[in-house]
């Protein structure tokens, strides 16, 4: 048996050299590491969007006029809709829409062709409160077609209005959207990929392997060496560390390659930020392997540490928007901060000052993981 | 088939379960831990977005728009001296839009009362799409109503009689009214959505990691070398392990209505039926999914990628309809897709069993299907 005072880093480097050779041959493993990120890229770049699409929807036109014609012409022009199915009575309509078969229901009113000409002209929508999110944007987009419709602009050219929107009060609003001109959602999703993978690699691998190797027995063999535990905690994270920056690269050429979507901002600060989240994710991984006692266990506590990672972070949906209580649940994950940070690098073009602060967040994050597992371990050890 | 041997297995099964304290505690804990974390997470409510406003014109009017944009609570103002810093709060992700208000606003407000309107810059943060584009619509009905506001008051002062704060000129006053679900709340809607999560995804990860370790154990092998056929030793699994989970669907319901106020509109009788049924669907796709796989690594890495496409092709999170073709068909090839979508119309618009029978239908060809599969590589493994 060797002398207690054997150097640290020789230590942790035996362990990494002996994790990586493990991982090398683990298939399972590789398979995560490949397929994961590709599907994710597909379904990110190419699938998921809160754009509404082909939504269908009733007209109720109480007394068919060009004005009422033009009128859905015009939301047909928005390019969100399907052609409306026409329907002869309110009941009708809402029957359908409690069936679920369209999203709203335009009523134009009897008088509206006067209306519109006079000024003041008044239609109603009804929409599918079930679906709230897609109700609430179809809402808008019909405001926002109505708004603007002019029903002297077919039937009286000649008139040549000068301006083509109608005036909007006294202020003439001047937005412009940053870093994202269109609101395309899909680099809304690719920021937050990478955050997605390294969260599904870092914990589901660690926690599995160590849990495996504790019920095959050379997670003992292993402590009959003269290592320390905090030794082999960090001689396991390395390599893994190394493969998560392998995911990082996939992901961000993936994007990039793929989508058109490549960091605005340092990738310096973009490779710094990843360091603590790896680790700090990855010794969740490790906390959840000190509680589990079989592999399933170590699989259900990793599954729903992921999946509400996934929906309190704000890689899918946007966190500023969640209640109280929930958001402050969501601010103890890890993905939370790694998350901000890469969308002020990827999308804002941020360098490393302006991602202090969720570095900070992860730096302490991953000292309290470490804390945590010493204080689990050590009764094992003794 | 003999009602005696299925009654010995069905307690055989149920002691088993009932016997190992992890998983009747995630049994418990996990299905109310994923109502309590998705339920809440989707609001259509903006409340306390951060705006930055660069005040260069430090003018009566300049303080009231502001003050009235941060009376609402939609918006949070924070103030800002230079561009320079506004632009740097944009990237640091610290507000969600930054509104520039010129120097010459008020002397533009009073020539806006002649017809040309006062420019206001917007910069929107296009990184967080969702938020930018809710921060986009609030903000021109706000600036638009404080705006005609102020300069109806000083019109007032000046009497004149032309009448130019009535709703007259082209467009289209559009009432919106949510039927179902009159606030869009996103709370009923994620709600009712959780129970299809639960239900597939967790229910074929049980009953995957239960059946493999039970063969990896070699009770399996033994329990087929009784005289017992292989669809008694189906249904002696499924029925307890459906049982539980009707169970569960019971104290989700309850936790749900307690907790949130979300009770079905329609009948809860036959929620409940239909789920019950819809679990068989999950408990085959479990059992396929551990005869399939030689671990329960990989029993587990196999139901974990069946869950990608459930969480977000399903329609739990986001719909399918708006995704491009073909991936709304793939949609419809998911059980989860067509029981979420029966589960949101019986709590959200009550329908009853007529108008759900396509949906119903589907549901009980998948059921059929999976249960032949899963009876199918169970009798190849004997």
């Amino acid at each position: 048996m060797k002398a207690a005072g054997s150097s640290f880093v020789s230590n942790v480097l035996a362990m990494a050299f002996r994790e990586g050779s493990v991982l090398r041959h683990d298939r399972a493993f590789l398979g995560v590491v490949t397929a994961q990120p590709v599907m994710m890229l597909l379904l990110m770049g190419f699938v998921l969007s809160n754009e509404p699409r082909d939504v269908p929807w009733l007209v109720l036109d109480q007394r068919p006029t060009p004005a009422s014609r033009a009128l859905v012409q015009d939301v047909l022009a928005t390019g969100y809709f399907l052609p409306p199915r026409p329907v002869t009575s309110r009941a009708r309509g809402e029957a359908a829409l409690a069936r679920g078969e369209a999203l709203a229901l335009l009523v134009v009113p009897r008088d509206f062709e006067r209306d519109a000409y006079r000024g003041g002209a008044e239609v109603q929508v009804l929409l599918d409160g079930a679906d709230p999110l897609s109700a609430a944007r179809v809402g808008g987009i019909l405001r926002a077609a109505a708004a603007s419709f002019d029903p002297t602009r077919r039937a009286l050219p000649a008139r040549g209005r000068a301006s083509p929107a109608p005036p909007r009060g006294p202020f003439d609003l001047r937005g412009r959207f940053w870093f994202n001109a269109t609101l395309d959602d899909r680099d809304f999703f690719l920021a937050g990929l990478a955050g997605m993978l390294l969260t599904n690699l870092c914990l589901s691998v660690t926690s599995l392997g160590l849990v495996g190797e504790r019920e095959s027995g050379t997670y003992e063999q292993t402590l009959a060496l003269p290592t320390r535990p905090l030794e082999m905690v960090i001689g396991k994270l390395v390599p893994h560390a190394i493969v998560s920056y392998g995911v990082l690269a996939i992901a961000l050429l993936g994007a990039g390659l793929g989508f058109g979507v490549w960091p605005r901002g340092s990738v310096l600060a973009l490779l710094v930020l990843t360091l603590p989240f790896v680790f700090g994710s990855l010794a969740i991984g490790v906390f959840v392997s000190t509680l589990a006692r079989t592999s399933a266990q170590a699989v259900f506590i990793t599954v729903f540490f992921i999946l509400p990672s996934f929906v309190l972070s704000g890689v899918l949906l946007p966190y500023q928007l969640m209640p109280d209580g929930v958001r402050q649940v969501g601010a103890l994950l890890p993905l939370r901060w790694y998350q901000i940070g890469l969308r002020r690098i990827v999308s804002r073009g941020g360098g490393l000052d302006d991602v202090a602060v969720p570095l900070l967040a992860l730096v302490l994050f991953f000292a309290v993981m470490l804390a945590l597992i010493r204080w689990r371990l050590k009764p094992r050890l003794a | 088939m003999s009602l005696r041997r299925l009654a010995t297995l069905l307690v055989r099964e149920a002691r088993a379960t009932l016997r190992d304290p992890f998983t009747v505690s995630v049994l418990v804990a996990a299905p109310l831990a994923a109502l309590l974390a998705f339920s809440s997470v989707l609001s259509t409510e903006v409340r306390g977005l951060e705006l930055g406003v660069l005040d260069a014109s430090h003018t009566p009017a300049s303080r009231r728009l502001t003050t009235e944009l941060a009376a609402g609570g939609t918006f949070v103002v924070r103030p800002y001296a230079t561009r320079a810093a506004l632009e740097a709060a944009l990237v640091r992700g610290e507000i969600s839009a930054g509104l520039v208000l010129p120097a010459a606003l008020d002397r533009d407000l009073q020539r806006g009362a002649a017809g040309t309107p006062a420019e206001v810059q917007v910069l929107y943060d296009g990184a967080e799409t969702v938020l930018a584009g809710n921060a986009e619509a609030f903000l021109e009905g706000m600036i638009g109503a404080t705006g005609a506001r102020l300069v109806t008051r000083d019109v007032a002062r000046e009497r004149d009689a032309g009448a130019r704060g009535a709703p007259s000129g082209p467009g289209v006053r559009v009432v919106t009214r949510a039927l179902f679900n009159p606030t869009l709340d996103g709370t009923p809607f994620m709600v009712a959505g959780v129970f299809g999560f639960v239900l597939s995804f967790l229910t074929t990860l049980i009953t995957a990691v239960a059946v493999v370790n039970e063969r990896l154990g070699g009770t399996f092998d033994q329990l087929q070398l009784t005289p017992a056929t292989n669809v008694e030793i189906l249904l002696g699994k499924l029925l307890p392990m459906g049982a539980i989970f009707a169970f569960d669907v019971v104290l989700m319901m309850l936790v749900a209505g307690f907790a949130f106020g979300v009770w079905p509109k329609g009948s809860a009788l036959f929620f409940v039926a239909v789920s019950s049924f819809y679990v068989l669907t999950s408990l085959a796709m479990g059992l396929y999914f551990s005869a399939s796989s030689a671990t329960a690594a990989e029993a587990v890495q196999k139901t974990i990628l069946a869950s990608v496409p459930l969480v977000q092709l399903s329609g739990f999170v986001f719909a399918p309809r708006n995704f491009p073709w073909p991936m709304p068909w793939v949609a419809e090839l998911l059980p989860a897709t067509h029981y979420i979508r029966v589960s949101r119309a019986i709590y959200l618009r009550g329908a009853g069993p007529l108008e759900l029978l396509p949906e119903l239908g589907m549901l009980v060809v998948f059921a059929g299907v999976l249960v032949a599969v899963a009876l199918r590589s169970l009798a190849r493994r004997a």
